[in-house]
């Protein structure tokens, strides 16, 4: 095991060990460790959404529940992965094609609103990030409409940036199953965006709405 | 569409994520209760089915007690020995613990991993061969065994560790030295602390020790500085078990290791070991099993099997052709192909072709160290800055130490974890492209099965204008 891996693996088991004691400094740790990584992965697969802290919350309640499961086969960041992502699961199942996104009730402008936002981009910075904050509103709103397993393989591939192998382990699926899914998902989403402006400037690649909402970014490290 | 890395995290307001913090650490420490409560249970009722069965009849007994729920498929062991002295049998160890220990067994990459919270492991361990080693790993110490009998004490888990060695050799990684010890010789790290902080360090008769001092100086010169000298010094105190503890005397918890008698190198191993180790009284030790803890009941024997952590790569690498011709994207066609000679060796062929053409692929270290440094000691400066440093540097280095680790050491699943690492790290790094060609080349010369390519799909999936992507594409067309 290469010095770097052996470290990480180590530190995990060690640190899951004093976890299972009861020790609330090794919870906290574990817990600011992976919350960052866990928020994000949450928040990519669901979008914006109020119930956001009650995941987190539930995410990692369920992973202190399970922890005497964690068998070193996988890395723990890994296996907390998983778990995250099952929660995102229960919770799409709960509460399927009614995500309550935050501003997914601000779309009412719809098409008019949005070709005047195109018409004019070089209106300024605050009108292009508005156009962005529309396009991923409106991805959302084409994502509510897939089925969990199809959102879960889409999201934690394509906005997550997980490879498809990692994407299969973590939801559970064969390779193949995974592809497709994806595949399904990447045609929905272009159907919509044919008919949606917006949605087309925000997945065009090099769009300026996306290089302005990423020099923006305000992702937790 | 590539939106990996796009879609903006909002970041949760801070006083939120204290609340969920202290909820979290609420639940979890009502979780590890409820384990706790259930393992007593589990322990109980275990015991009680097991009394039973003996006196129901010795072979049912025997067949309960293998089926116990510790000897089956976890790849983590873990121990935490209450009140009595617990043998662990795992195959090519045992492993005696004390009362109030507790310590994790894993199998990584085919070795063994013993990971120590606290208390006292005494391991005998049979000759590994060609086998990774046995790593015993206590605070920031390892013992690493090739096969023999030591003890390991890790006292209350907060740093102190000590280490005996009743036959063969260990050894001793601490702070980044290694030292070796010998069958009766001692090792502890108190002595380091200790010595660290004394002007001279001193010999078996309280003298000062000229020897240490000149060790220390001659190595690394009178500018050493005070963490490598006390390394140094740390060398000097590995004596015989017999000596004098080193350092000036000091005021010693109860069960220090220096009041230990040396063990006797034919003695019993069972006597010495369980002679040469009493230990402060434990608040939930049982006195009778202390005093003698080999007799009948005192010790709670088991055997575990831990399953290598390696095992889902084996599944694949073992997994019939049949299966595999199943993942093809004409399952009938291949099939078909596979029963003629001809399109085999054409298939073979290719795949001799395609392998060259990967390798001719050039594969380099992003960072220049600009020196002939071996490569353990090339991942350690690469990891010293990836540590420390951010952005494209960082990114370079971390990327170094996955090819150091392919090309050099020939260490592929350590090399794919470094990319692994890599990718999360930085996900848009400046060498995202060569990473994750790098991953293609790993796997795919190993095998070219579906994680090949799954690689070679994604390196022309997030990399579509790489110099590779003519071989890349290729090799999403094997079969």
């Amino acid at each position: 095991m290469g010095e770097v891996a052996a470290v990480m693996y180590l530190e995990d088991v060690l640190l899951v060990d004093r976890c299972l004691t009861g020790e609330s400094a090794a919870t906290r740790e574990l817990f600011r460790r992976h919350r960052h990584r866990v928020h994000a992965c949450l928040f990519r697969v669901l979008g914006g959404n109020r119930d956001m802290d009650d995941l987190l919350q539930e995410a990692f309640l369920q992973v202190f529940q399970s922890l005497r499961g964690w068998r070193a086969e996988a890395s723990l960041a890994t296996w907390i992965d998983r778990v995250a992502v099952r929660c995102a699961y229960r919770y799409l199942g709960q509460r399927r094609r009614r995500i309550a996104t935050d501003s997914i009730h601000d779309l009412a402008g719809d098409a008019s609103d949005a070709s005047g936002a195109l018409a004019a981009p070089e209106a300024g910075p605050g009108a292009r990030r508005q156009l962005a904050r529309d396009g991923v509103q409106r991805l959302y709103a084409v994502l509510d409409a897939l089925s969990p397993a199809a959102r879960l393989a889409f999201t934690l591939h394509e906005l997550d940036g997980r490879s498809i192998a990692e994407t299969a382990e973590l939801v559970g699926a064969s390779l193949t199953a995974t592809k497709l899914r994806v595949w399904r998902a990447r045609q929905r989403i272009e159907a919509a965006a044919a008919a949606d402006p917006v949605l087309r400037e925000f997945l065009a690649p090099g769009s300026a709405a996306i290089a302005r909402i990423a020099s923006d970014d305000t992702e937790a490290p | 569409m590539r939106l990996a890395g796009r879609i903006p995290v909002e970041p949760l307001d801070e006083d939120r994520v204290v609340q969920i913090e202290r909820a979290v650490v609420a639940g979890a420490a009502s979780a590890a209760a409820r384990g706790a409560a259930a393992g007593q249970t589990r322990r109980t009722l275990g015991r009680a089915a097991f009394a039973l069965a003996l006196a129901a009849a010795g072979l049912v007994g025997w067949m309960l007690h293998r089926a116990s729920p510790v000897a089956t498929d976890a790849a983590v062991v873990r121990v935490e020995s209450v009140a009595q002295r617990q043998r662990l049998d795992i195959g090519d160890a045992r492993i005696t613990s004390e009362p109030g220990t507790a310590f994790a067994v894993t199998r990584p990459d085919g070795g063994v991993l013993v990971a120590m919270a606290r208390g006292v492991v005494e391991l005998e361990v049979g000759k590994r061969g060609e086998r990774p080693p046995l790593v015993v790993r206590a605070g920031d110490t390892d013992v690493i065994v090739v096969g023999t009998r030591f003890t390991v004490d890790a006292g209350d888990g907060k740093g102190d560790v000590a280490v005996r060695v009743s036959e063969g050799v260990v050894r001793v990684v601490h702070g980044g030295h290694e030292i070796r010890l010998a069958a009766g010789e001692h090792w502890q790290n108190r002595d380091i602390l200790a010595s660290a902080f004394a002007p001279v360090p001193r010999g078996a008769n309280g003298t000062p020790d000229r020897t240490a001092q000149g060790a220390s100086a001659g190595s690394n010169g009178a500018s050493a500085p005070p963490a490598t000298a006390a390394a140094d010094r740390l060398d000097s105190h590995a004596g015989a078990a017999g000596d004098a503890e080193p350092g000036a005397p000091e005021p010693r918890a109860p069960g220090d290791r220096a009041e230990r008698p040396a063990p006797s190198a034919n003695a019993d191993p069972h006597a010495s070991s369980d002679s040469a180790e009493p230990r402060a009284p434990s608040a939930n030790a049982d006195p009778r099993i202390a005093g003698a803890p080999d007799a009948p009941g005192g010790l709670h024997d088991r055997t575990a099997a831990v399953p290598e952590t390696g095992a889902p790569r084996n599944r694949i690498a073992q997994t019939p052709d049949v299966l595999r011709d199943r993942t093809a994207a004409v399952p009938g066609a291949s099939r078909d192909r596979a029963h003629d000679p001809s399109q085999r060796r054409a298939a073979s062929d290719t795949r001799v072709e395609l392998a060259a053409a990967i390798r001719s692929q050039p594969v380099a270290p992003a960072v220049d160290l600009g020196g002939g440094d071996a490569p353990t000691r090339a991942i350690e400066r690469y990891y010293d800055i990836a540590a420390h440093r951010s952005g494209d540097e960082a990114s370079s280095a971390f990327y170094s130490i996955a090819v150091v680790e392919h090309l050099r050491l020939a260490r592929n699943a350590d090399a794919l974890r470094a990319l692994d690492a890599y990718v999360r790290r930085f996900p848009r790094g400046k060498e995202h492209a060569a990473a994750l060609w790098l991953r293609v080349r790993i796997l795919c010369l190993s095998q070219f099965d579906d994680r090949c390519r799954a690689a070679a799909y994604t390196y022309l999936h997030e990399a579509p204008d790489g110099p590779t992507t003519s071989v890349a594409e290729r090799i999403t067309q094997t079969e």
